[in-house]
């Protein structure tokens, strides 16, 4: 009886990545701008009780602040890829890129974009922080 | 062989208005990037003097719709493809498009109050 060939036999290429990693940030900002908006509400109507909170030097909480600055990380560079693959995506639409070599790099040209705008960014908010 | 579904009639809109959005997005994008790198430094103390700026303040409300809407249209194209179960198909969509509505309109009000006392 012959098969579809499955999943896992297929080679890893970059259009397939990019389109999948395309989904998956989608998923991923959509969670969390309802976390964040949620977060604006709580915020909004519990300035004093936001204030008033003791700061504990337990681990649990430092365990806690590294997850956050990971996650943070991880959102920021969902967002840039978000952003610059759908801006390719928009390109496509109207019939620009689609030659296999001009999408290999573009593919490509998203990737590293993204990585970098993601280290300026890591490194504008140590510098606004520290300086 | 399965029955062919019959045609819900909406099925060009939902796709031009997500290029739509995703255009509207393009500026906000750049606007969130540049704000939040300002606010991140101490979002505590920072956020009611943030959004009393009359131009943060609709920037934000818009932000927070625009990417809400563009969020729900593409999520049900995620649960199109990936629940086979027409009746569960839709109950997601509409579970989204309630979470959606939802949190815009909190955040909204929120925003507001905070653009108001800020």
């Amino acid at each position: 009886m012959p098969t579809s060939p499955h999943i896992q036999i297929y080679s890893w290429s970059l259009s397939s990545l990019t389109s999948i990693m395309h989904r998956l940030t989608g998923i991923l900002l959509y969670i969390s701008v309802i976390i964040i908006s949620w977060y604006i509400v709580y915020y909004t109507y519990q300035i004093g009780a936001l204030e008033s909170q003791e700061q504990c030097d337990c681990p649990i909480k430092k365990a806690m602040d590294i997850l956050f600055i990971c996650a943070s990380i991880a959102l920021t560079f969902s967002l840039y890829f978000h952003f610059i693959n759908g801006i390719r995506h928009l390109f496509w639409d109207i019939g620009k890129g689609f030659e296999k070599k001009r999408a290999q790099l573009n593919g490509l040209l998203v990737i590293v974009t993204a990585k970098i705008l993601t280290v300026l960014t890591v490194i504008s908010v140590i510098y606004f922080n520290y300086y | 062989m399965s029955k062919i579904a019959p045609s819900t009639k909406t099925g060009s809109h939902h796709w031009l208005m997500q290029r739509i959005s995703a255009i509207a997005l393009l500026p906000l994008i750049i606007w969130l990037v540049l704000s939040f790198v300002q606010i991140v430094q101490d979002p505590q103390s920072y956020l009611p003097i943030f959004f009393a700026y009359p131009l943060n303040a609709i920037m934000g409300i818009l932000l927070i719709t625009t990417s809400l809407y563009h969020g729900s249209l593409g999520l049900r194209v995620v649960i199109e493809d990936y629940i086979t179960n027409k009746i569960k198909m839709h109950f997601y969509i509409m579970l989204i498009n309630f979470l959606s509505i939802v949190t815009a309109i909190s955040a909204v009000v929120a925003i507001i109050r905070l653009h108001l006392i800020g």
